[in-house]
């Protein structure tokens, strides 16, 4: 068996493919599949541009319905048992925070400024019916990025299980989808990134299935007076969450283990660990003070 | 905790809400986070025909539970071809003469370091113990690590104490002592994402037994009897240290620049600066190669002399170590990572000291050049 491997740039990032496939054309095959269907789910619902689906309907909030297909109303039917598991911390129009976010300058926005966006947040005034859905007020915006990424690893994972692989990693930008063990049987070593620590792994995880997602505070921030903001911001104060360096959570889906790193991340540090083992999914936590909290099983 | 009661009903709501969704479920099935390390070290040394040292280290790190973490090493050097050297100027000009006698020595040492973590404070124990059949070091050592500033800035402190018995297999009856005390401070800041600077501070204070008993200098004069001399040192050193260290990651390279420079001083009046400069560079994701080159310069000691003068001072040594001379080492490691976390490191390395390479001149005349290549073969996996 020989191991293939692809890199390939999609939503602002690298990702990678390995699998095993003894033949090098039909490696590339499910490959190809794989990369499409991520490229296909940047194009439908990227906030970046004009003509996606997303941009359509956000450019209609407060005024009508946009029509909506079976793939949308699922992801949305998503984002909905997501709001609701964490009593609304996880809210998919709270990415009108990005206005005053600007994780290029290092400035805090004040009150003033993130009042007017807070107004704007609200998955309970995303008025859905079947086939269509609408944002309530002017200025609304739907934002998958908490969920679009983790759903088009889940998806690139299917594309290549239907290309006849049984061996194959797949890795968007930090989240992992293994879709069964090394032909030897043995697992994939997955190494989770040091939160601080430049090119450093702060723990490497054997894993033969499963989907592996983290969140953390590294990836967009800007640091003021000494205090880090990063980019996963609570839709109640639009302030930053605090309390971990990063959250990494095993689950069978992506889509499941992002939302569960993510909501942990904004529960904060106690909360955030309360939940995690709640949830009975295995996680890793690096706490703001730096050490880690476990459950993945000791050798 | 009343929320795990509701809990597994959001992991359902969840699951289900994902899995209506055309994606698959992908049964759960990991092992055990690898937070600790272990590994085998060789180091060989073979130095002109003078010295032969093999020094096989074994060593572990683990984290238990989540606060506390035990290190430990445990080596053995093999020295052959250690002999006692002195200086004579038996043929004009003094040089350094290697006697005849050869002595092959075992060296055993070990340490063991266990700290914990208690939020920012980080405390930790040490202790170590030297042993070979002419020499005794047990040492033990207290420090604290505070993290400040969300980890980008870690001071540190450190006490450090050893009691060292020193014999001599040329002398049975010798049994003298040394007691060390050191203290340490330091800071690592981190500077941005890619780079971080460490500055470290350390005094010691030593009082006893100084000298080396395989040392000594032979002196003939034109006229009258010729001198011998044993080593003789005072019987206290104090000395300050600082090392200052960067590292600064280039991912447009895939690369790691580290340096350090170490500036040395003690009582005796030896000064000595080293510099040192590598470049770790990926090549792919398994490979890396690492060049280093190093500089050093030192001045004498105050006492240092290849020649007995008349009348004998009350110290005098003529050990090449604490005379004026510079270095210059090159060095190459390769390291490659392979399945199951193994990692695997080759350094070889060159050493080269001189009078000549003394910054400024003024290296000491009887210097001996001395010209030595090393291995370092290091093997580490997880467990």
């Amino acid at each position: 068996m020989a191991l293939h491997g692809f890199n390939f740039r999609a939503m602002a990032a690298e990702h990678e493919l390995q699998l095993h496939c003894e033949d090098a054309g039909l490696a590339r095959a499910a490959a190809v599949r794989a990369m499409e269907e991520v490229a296909r789910i940047e194009a439908k619902y990227s906030r970046y541009r004009p003509e996606t689906l997303v941009s359509r309907i956000n450019a209609a909030a407060g005024g009508d319905f946009v029509a909506i297909d079976a793939e949308t109303e699922g992801l949305l039917d998503y984002a909905d048992a997501s709001w609701r598991q964490s009593a609304g911390l996880f809210d998919a129009t709270s990415g009108v925070l990005r206005r005053a976010w600007r994780f290029d300058v290092e400035r805090v926005p004040t009150e003033a400024e993130l009042a007017p966006l807070l107004a704007l947040i609200g998955w309970d005034r995303v008025e859905r019916s079947p086939g269509r859905v609408r944002l309530a007020s002017p200025g609304m915006e739907l934002d998958f990025g908490g969920f679009g990424k983790e759903y088009a690893v889940d998806r690139a994972a299917l594309a290549l299980r239907e290309g006849g692989i049984g061996s194959a990693v797949v890795s968007l930008a930090g989240d992992v989808v293994v879709l069964g063990p090394q032909p030897d049987g043995a697992p994939w070593r997955v190494g989770i990134r040091h939160p601080r620590r430049e090119g450093a792994v702060v723990a490497t995880l054997p894993i033969a299935s499963g989907a592996l997602a983290t969140s953390g505070d590294y990836e967009r921030f800007i640091e003021v007076d000494g205090e880090r903001h990063c980019h996963i911001l609570d839709p109640r104060t639009g302030r930053s969450a605090r309390g971990f360096q990063s959250v990494s959570v095993l689950a069978p889906t992506c889509l499941v283990a992002g939302s569960a790193t993510t909501i942990a991340m904004l529960k904060g540090r106690d909360a955030g660990l309360a939940w995690l083992r709640g949830l009975g999914l295995d996680h890793l936590c690096v706490l703001d003070d730096g050490s880690v909290v476990s459950s993945f099983a000791r050798g | 905790m009343h929320s795990g009661s509701e809990a597994p009903g959001s992991l359902h709501a969840l699951s289900r809400a994902a899995l209506a969704l055309p994606i698959l479920a992908i049964p759960v099935e990991a092992g055990a986070a690898e937070i600790g390390e272990m590994g085998f070290t060789i180091l060989g040394y073979k130095e002109r025909g003078l010295m032969k040292v093999v020094e096989p280290v074994l060593w572990g790190k683990a984290r238990i539970g989540e606060t506390w973490e035990v290190q430990a090493n445990v080596a053995l050097d093999i020295v052959s071809g250690a002999s006692p050297e002195g200086v004579s100027n038996i043929s004009g000009t003094p040089v350094q003469l290697v006697s005849a006698a050869s002595v092959t020595d075992r060296r055993y040492l070990g340490d063991v370091r266990v700290s914990r973590r208690m939020g920012e404070l980080t405390l930790g124990i040490s202790r170590s113990f030297s042993e070979e059949n002419d020499y005794r070091s047990h040492a033990y050592g207290i420090e604290a690590r505070w993290d400040l500033n969300e980890r980008n800035t870690t001071l540190a402190f450190g006490y450090g104490q050893s009691a060292d018995s020193i014999g001599s297999t040329l002398e049975p009856t010798l049994d003298e002592r040394r007691d060390t005390r050191e203290y340490l401070f330091g800071v690592t800041q981190v500077l941005s994402r890619f780079d971080l600077v460490q500055s470290t501070v350390t005094v010691a204070r030593g009082r006893g037994w100084f000298n080396d008993p395989y040392k000594f200098t032979r002196t003939f004069y034109p006229d009258g009897a010729p001198a011998f001399l044993f080593d003789l040192r005072p019987s206290s050193r104090d000395s300050f240290a600082w090392l200052t260290r960067y590292r600064r990651h280039v991912p447009g390279a895939d690369g790691t620049l580290q340096a350090e420079y170490r500036y040395y001083s003690d009582d005796w009046d030896v000064r000595a600066h080293t510099l040192e400069v590598a470049w770790q560079q990926s090549l792919g994701e398994r490979w890396a190669v690492r060049p280093a080159l190093r500089y050093h310069t030192q001045g004498a000691a105050r006492f240092y002399s290849p020649v007995v003068p008349r009348p004998a001072p009350a110290e005098l040594s003529s050990d090449p170590r604490l005379a004026a001379f510079g270095g210059i080492s090159t060095s190459v490691r390769g390291i490659l990572k392979l399945d199951g976390g193994l990692l695997i490191e080759l350094t070889v390395g060159n050493v080269h000291n001189t009078r000549d390479f003394r910054a400024g001149g003024n290296g000491s005349p009887t210097y001996p050049t001395l010209q030595a290549w090393y291995g370092i073969l290091g093997i580490s996996r997880p467990f």
